[in-house]
């Protein structure tokens, strides 16, 4: 599943990132690498942006970015 | 000796707050990710040595995304500095550390500071900064640029540095998991025509790196011998931050001090383990006091848990998908209240008072006391006092508005906004950064139109830029606040909180306009990758700085543009060709004929008068002109006298609103989109200012008139709007599901 199945205030874990070019490049660079547990904490009131926290930090990412990144559930 | 040392990190780091710490500057700084967008320089002395600091804009990786983050890419690439001074945020080490790995990689003299060190000490935590320093061999200055920081420890160390260094000594050991050498042996000769370590342009053609690939100018056997090796680029990421994991693995722990605290904190609800084995009755209050404690430590645990991910527990109120905007709507409320009601106006009518009581009045009478020309003392009472004193007055409000501008930035809540704001943006073609660069707008059109620099796409950052200056700007508060205050003394909040939400409502319809009929602006659906920087306190020193900078510029522009071109437009409008000073004559002035050809062209709107046109031509030049050339022009009676004054007046405002915001302005926008977008966006915001003017004039007129009709034939007319476009989206079926983050199985988007 990506990040676009994902439940708010769950935790998941990264399975990789999908896609090609700028988009992977910047995701992979800010730490969205396999294993690394991410934490979805809100999506945006009119919906498709979702704001995720990892490594210590938060990022919203709109849905396109979002639906590169693969995810599984943890436990 | 001289020396250039560049500073270089991830964004909202502290690199600008550091670098006014050791230059004794005050560039702009703020809690949000892409403040600065280009280089800064300053030359120090330090230690008989010249020492040039270089600011740089913030990146996370040497593959860059957006335009600002090439600036430094390339900064770094030429190898110019002397030393790079890499900055990194205690919060999340390990992605500032991703940059620093690939500094390494490239093999630049470096040293590493570690920022934010107050804030981990706030959780009671150290860092052990000497493990990292052991595993990467550079040297390591953990600091805190906000408060107080051993600035010269950090200079000695650099200077240190750049004498002993010779080359990093760093053994990064996970290079040697990547096929390195057989990359080299296809694209080592094109590597060094092109000015890159072989090595370095091996990983770099690894992670896809487009810069890199470009400069190498593969041929197609070349690039076919790459492809066949795999893709790598999710690997090399990888291989990094496991580097990572393993150096940083345990660098942060409680400290001494913490844990002593806790003992003592707890010591009253510590429980002996014998109590469990006696009987009974004794156990009832041991077991409520365990049950308690195990609470306590729960909670301690997940607000440890959550703060290991990057959360606020602040967020889970703030971004709530219900509370977000109206809490939002509800700060603005305030923020307009006690800018332009309560307190801004107090603090004008004070200022006001006293230039008039303790300024104007005495001078005048002792002027003519002393037989002084009627032309000086109309120059010097109302070309100079009532004009320029007439901008003055304002201060106070604009103290304010900066001060909750500053106080949004500095929190952090400006890119809660921007992220909250992302549904209506996305829709129109643009992306929560550019709220960003709208909100600074209200501040000042010109510094804002340069934050666009920081967005991505070029389509997207040509419309923010053309959007821009039909924000408010702080310099357009004045003619509100004169206009409305002369024709609706208590309804003026209200007016001038219409006039912010007209600006940003023509803003966005316009966006909206462009994205679906004007190819080149189209710009689709982007990507949209934004940080969300934690809440941090703002410091007085920091807000009192900003109100300090922004006071300055304020009185300076005053005191310069303001009052030199209100002495121009005074002189050329009380004196004419050939009969000299124009006071009790019959004789026209020099702007009366000029202004007068102009006119006509406003007098649909009620006021194509010659002062009025004088006023908006020389606001041109900066806003508050507008304002203080209608004070020196006899005031706002003289100019609004048509049929419906206030109605010419609310039309006027909307006008002033609309239109060039001022010759700054123009000359930002050349700079960031060229000389073709500033003409079209001359273009389009007199065509715009004049239109809606128009529509605003004559709906006004129809409102007089036939008040029932007309509002209701309106109320009608926005219902029907509103549920044409819910149908249409209905039946389009783009609605996104208000409880999921795009996938669930009852929402009827395709993914």
């Amino acid at each position: 599943m990506t990040l676009l199945d994902a439940q708010v205030h769950t935790k998941y874990k990264v399975c990789g990132v999908s896609g090609e070019g700028n988009a992977r490049r910047r995701l992979l660079d800010m730490g969205f690498t396999p294993e690394c547990t991410l934490y979805v904490a809100g999506v945006a009131p009119m919906g498709g942006t979702v704001l995720v926290g990892l490594r210590g930090f938060m990022v919203a990412l709109r849905e396109d970015a979002a639906s590169l990144i693969d995810i599984e559930a943890v436990r | 000796m001289e020396y250039t040392i560049s500073l270089v990190g991830n964004p909202n780091v502290g690199k600008t707050s550091l670098y006014n710490r050791i230059t004794h500057s005050l560039e702009h700084v703020g809690n949000w990710h892409g403040v600065t967008v280009s280089e800064i320089s300053k030359k120090i002395l330090y230690d008989h040595h010249t020492v040039n600091m270089v600011d740089l804009p913030g990146l996370y990786s040497l593959s860059v995304y957006s335009y600002e983050e090439s600036i430094s890419r390339d900064r770094i690439l030429e190898r110019n500095s002397d030393l790079i001074i890499n900055i990194c945020e205690v919060n999340n080490l390990a992605r500032n550390l991703y940059l620093t790995l690939q500094l390494l990689e490239l093999d630049v003299p470096t040293v590493l500071v570690v920022n934010m060190m107050d804030e981990l000490q706030k959780q009671g935590k150290v860092l052990n900064y000497r493990r990292i320093e052991k595993v990467l061999k550079i040297p390591i200055v953990p600091m805190s640029a906000k408060y107080h920081s051993d600035v010269h420890l950090l200079m000695n160390v650099s200077l240190d540095h750049i004498a002993a260094h010779a080359g990093n000594t760093v053994q990064l050991s996970y290079l040697d998991k990547l096929p390195l050498d057989d990359v080299i042996a296809v694209i080592g000769a094109q590597a060094a025509t092109a000015g890159f370590s072989p090595r370095w342009a091996a990983i770099k053609v690894l992670e896809n790196d487009a810069f890199v690939l470009q400069k190498l100018q593969l041929n197609d056997a070349q690039q076919q011998t790459i492809a066949a090796m795999g893709d790598w680029q999710a690997r090399v990421a990888q291989a990094r931050y496991e580097f990572i994991d393993k150096i940083t693995e345990g660098a942060i722990s409680r400290s001494v001090a913490d844990e002593h605290h806790e003992m003592h904190e707890h010591a009253e609800h510590n429980v002996p383990i014998e109590t469990e084995n006696t009987d009974a009755p004794q156990n009832v209050a041991p077991t409520a006091q365990l049950k308690k404690h195990v609470k306590h430590h729960d909670r301690h645990k997940k607000s440890e848990e959550m703060q290991a991910m990057g959360l606020s527990g602040i967020d889970r109120i703030v971004l709530n998908k219900y509370l977000a905007l109206p809490i939002f709507l509800l700060i603005m409320a305030v923020v307009f209240v006690v800018t332009f009601g309560l307190v801004g106006r107090f603090f004008t009518w004070l200022l006001e008072l006293g230039i008039d009581k303790l300024l104007y009045d005495p001078l005048t009478r002792w002027l003519i006391k002393v037989d002084c020309p009627d032309w000086i003392v109309g120059l010097l009472g109302d070309g100079i006092i009532h004009g320029v004193g007439g901008i003055l007055v304002f201060l106070p409000q604009i103290v304010l508005l900066f001060f909750f501008l500053a106080l949004l930035e500095d929190s952090g809540y400006i890119s809660r906004v921007a992220f909250m704001t992302d549904g209506i943006f996305r829709k129109i073609g643009l992306s929560g950064r550019s709220a960003f660069t709208m909100l600074m707008g209200f501040g000042c059109s010109a510094t804002a139109v340069l934050t666009a620099r920081g967005l991505e796409d070029p389509k997207m950052r040509k419309k923010t830029v053309l959007l821009t200056p039909f924000m408010s700007c702080s310099a357009r508060l004045p003619v509100y606040s004169t206009i409305a205050g002369a024709f609706f003394a208590a309804g003026s909040p209200f007016i001038i909180f219409g006039m912010y939400v007209l600006g940003a409502a023509v803003a966005l319809l316009l966006a909206a306009l462009f994205e679906k009929a004007i190819k080149p602006l189209k710009s689709g659906k982007l990507s949209f990758i934004m940080e969300m920087p934690p809440y941090r306190f703002p410091t007085a020193e920091r807000v009192l700085q900003l109100i300090w900078h922004n006071t300055k510029v304020f009185l300076v522009r005053v005191g310069t543009t303001v009052f030199a071109l209100n002495v121009i437009v005074w002189v050329l409008s009380n004196f004419s060709f050939t009969a000299g000073y124009t006071a009790d004559k019959n004789a026209k002035s020099i702007l009366e004929l000029f202004s007068g050809w102009i006119a006509p062209v406003f007098r649909p709107f009620g006021f194509g008068n010659w002062k009025a046109v004088t006023s908006l031509l020389s606001g041109l030049v900066a806003k508050e002109v507008v304002i203080s050339s209608i004070e020196s022009l006899g005031g706002v009676g003289a100019i609004f006298t048509g049929a419906h004054p206030s109605l010419s007046a609310l039309t006027f405002m909307v006008f002033t609103l609309l239109y060039v915001p001022c010759v700054a302005t123009l000359v930002a926008i050349r700079k960031e989109a060229g000389v073709k977008w500033m003409l079209l966006s001359f273009a389009l915001q007199m065509g715009i200012a004049y239109i809606v003017s128009l529509v605003f004039y004559g709906i006004g007129r129809l409102v007089l008139l036939h008040t029932g009709i007309t509002v209701g034939v309106l109320a009608v007319a926005v219902v029907a709007a509103i549920c044409v476009a819910v149908l249409v989206s209905h039946i389009r079926g783009k609605r996104s599901c208000p409880y999921c983050t795009g996938g669930c199985g009852s929402c009827r988007k395709k993914k």
